[in-house]
């Protein structure tokens, strides 16, 4: 792989060792993904923030790696609501820790997004963009949804990348790889959960391949996030495309093959996770939730009292400020909007050990032992709905 | 020695735990060293050579092989079919050797392995290696299937090409033609496509085989004591056929691509 004569400055440490460990990084995984040299990125997003995951050794990496960021750089969330604590009580030196890893963060400017959902209102690529983008969700939703082309970054490679600037030219920045070389079939149309069912079910048995959805073109783009999150968690694909929705689902190889999905299939998924009921916890927004899905969630439960289960929604700082007459009506019915943070990344297990959720992602994570610890149960929004309506 | 692409630099050696499953290291790796999910569920890989079919999921998979190195829980080696991004930067930023471009079937529960991330070479111990070519042999559209008789010490009576052991400074062409001549008494065949080494473990021994692709206008095949059998198939008509491991796949492979 090519370096400019400044880059190899860089390399060689001239800059100092943030810059020299960030540009290191970013050279060996472009020499082995093919690259020909850097390409200038728009935005970069960072994952590795909750303290819950990256631990004291992700914490010992990133006080070596602090530097200042050269482009705009959105950050995943952490393990608790900065603004207003929860959605769990945590330990003091978890508190420490979480708080050291902001601080870092924040001194290398990057902006205080604390979402996976990076594209509502923080960081907004457009068709084209090359960017450096970690969160498998975010991932696979700038390459299929927005056009955007990114690599499936890990937590040091974007936050090298955002302090380069430059990400190495390899795998999805070229065209030739965007292809879907699979086709998946439903049965029937889906929604929202079904969706993210459908995610789980194709990052399972979709062997590795840029997929093609077809036959789903109603669906907006919230549903087609809750399959870009199931199928990142279940998969190591970067991008799918979705037929008559998708920008660049004209992309298809000819020799595609298909699968078809019964609707059983689907039914399986989501029965696998059936947990006792009721559930102690509902928890919604994994993704983050968008302004449109929070009005539609207030609608439900507009003027009514809450009854059962703790009942908690996720989403980031912007959408619920743009969302607030939605979040109020959510908090008069006795729910609860947290920013900041999620189900997946909070140590949800301090106070819980049964949650619900229309996610397929969390429905992933959450059962995982020693990680999120959870008896789950994995139902449409509708039917997560009843149990907290008498 | 067993040649795959080095991923992260390194020198190491352990026990292996053989995982047929992708992973991702968020959630499905526990803070103690231990697979939650999957075939490996419950099985420990600190300080083994963990060999998985790849990454998956969480971007944060990379901080988590740092935390395990940083609590002494993690791998010695990590070896992949097909790396992906994730797991690669952990293993770079945790200085855990990595190799990837191996195929997990050629590992037994049991073997140790040393390895070297940067020249991407690993060797398993006690084993013996043999090379080994095969002809795929075509005529007219036909492939040549030979039935291994009962007198031959593997894969008996199954169905395959013309195999045989390369002999010191032969290269796979010419182990075809001596091979062709003592298995068929065919002398009139052409080198036409040659595929990359497919490695198929048998016991105690890993065969290194170099398949190749032949022509031939002789249509009347002598048999020696190595085949029962032999029939001249379309090409689609093979994969009804029981052969030998890793027969099919691979004549398909260096047939449609190389």
């Amino acid at each position: 792989m090519y370096l400019t004569p400044e880059e190899e400055k860089i390399f060689d440490g001239e800059y100092g060792e943030a810059k020299k460990i960030a540009i290191r990084l970013l050279y060996s995984l472009g020499e082995l993904g093919g690259a020909n040299g850097l390409i200038p990125i728009k935005s970069a997003h960072v994952s590795g923030v909750s303290y819950k995951n990256i631990g004291e050794g992700g914490l010992k990496f990133l006080r070596k790696i602090s530097d200042r960021v050269s482009v705009p750089t959105s950050i995943n969330p952490l393990g608790f609501d900065l603004t207003e604590d929860g959605p769990v009580e945590i330990d003091d030196n978890f508190r420490k820790k979480q708080l050291e890893v902001v601080k870092i963060y924040q001194d290398m400017g990057i902006m205080n997004s604390y979402t996976c959902t990076p594209y509502y209102f923080y960081n907004e690529p457009e068709f084209g963009d090359h960017l450096a983008w970690a969160e498998s969700s975010a991932i696979t939703y700038a390459n299929s949804i927005l056009g955007a082309r990114t690599n499936r970054e890990s937590g040091p490679s974007a936050l090298s990348a955002a302090i380069i600037g430059k990400t190495p030219d390899h795998g999805m920045h070229r065209i030739e790889n965007r292809y879907a070389e699979i086709i998946i079939k439903p049965h029937k149309l889906l929604d929202y959960s079904e969706m993210a069912a459908l995610g789980l079910y194709t990052g399972y048995n979709g062997r590795g391949k840029i997929p093609l959805i077809i036959g789903q073109n109603r669906l907006k783009s919230f549903e087609i996030k809750a399959f870009a999150a199931a199928f990142g968690a279940a998969s190591s694909v970067p991008m799918f495309h979705v037929d008559g929705v998708t920008p660049e689902s004209n992309l298809v190889r000819e020799k595609a093959e298909t699968i078809e999905v019964e609707n059983s299939d689907i039914e399986n998924i989501m029965d696998k996770f059936s947990g006792e009921e009721p559930p102690e916890l509902i928890a919604i927004g994994c993704p983050h939730l968008s302004v449109e899905e929070l009005n539609y969630i207030a609608g439900l439960v507009r003027g009514k009292k809450k009854t059962g289960p703790d009942f908690f929604l996720f989403t980031n700082r912007r959408v619920k400020e743009e969302a607030r007459d939605a979040v109020r009506e959510i908090e008069d019915f006795g729910g609860k909007v947290f920013v900041d943070t999620c189900m997946v990344v909070s140590p949800l297990s301090n106070k819980y050990r049964k949650t619900a959720t229309n996610s397929g992602k969390a429905s992933f994570y959450l059962p995982l032992k020693e990680y999120g610890n959870q008896e789950v149960t994995f139902k449409s929004i509708m039917q997560l709905i009843k149990w907290v309506i008498a | 020695m067993i040649i795959g692409r080095g991923m992260a630099p390194g020198i190491t050696e352990g026990e292996v735990l053989i995982c047929n499953q992708t992973i991702s290291p968020l959630g499905e790796m526990s803070k103690s060293g231990i697979i939650v999910s999957g075939p490996c569920s419950g099985k420990s890989f600190k300080d083994k050579i963990l060999i998985f079919k790849g990454g998956r999921g969480s971007t944060v998979g990379s901080y988590v092989l740092l935390e395990l190195k940083y609590s002494n829980n993690a791998p010695a080696g990590i070896i992949n079919e097909e790396a992906e991004q994730v797991v690669l930067t952990g293993a770079i930023i945790s200085e855990i050797p990595m190799i990837d471009k191996v195929p997990i079937d050629i590992f037994k529960e049991g073997d140790t392995v040393r390895m070297n991330g940067k020249e991407g070479s690993l060797d398993i111990a006690n084993i013996v290696e043999k090379d080994v070519t095969t002809v795929y042999l075509i005529r007219e559209n036909k492939i040549l299937l030979l039935k291994r008789s009962d007198k031959v010490s593997t894969y008996r009576e199954q169905y395959g090409g013309i195999s045989g052991y390369m002999e010191k400074d032969e290269t796979p062409e010419m182990t075809g033609k001596r091979e062709l001549i003592e298995e068929c008494g065919i002398s009139d065949a052409k080198l036409l496509k040659k595929g990359k080494f497919v490695y198929v473990r048998n016991n105690d021994v890993l065969f290194r085989i170099t398949p190749i692709i032949m022509k031939t206008d002789t249509e009347d095949i002598k048999l020696n004591w190595e085949n029962s059998e032999y029939r001249w198939v379309n090409l689609e008509q093979m994969n009804s056929f029981s052969t030998v491991p890793k027969f099919k796949e691979t004549f398909w492979e260096i047939y449609n691509h190389s």
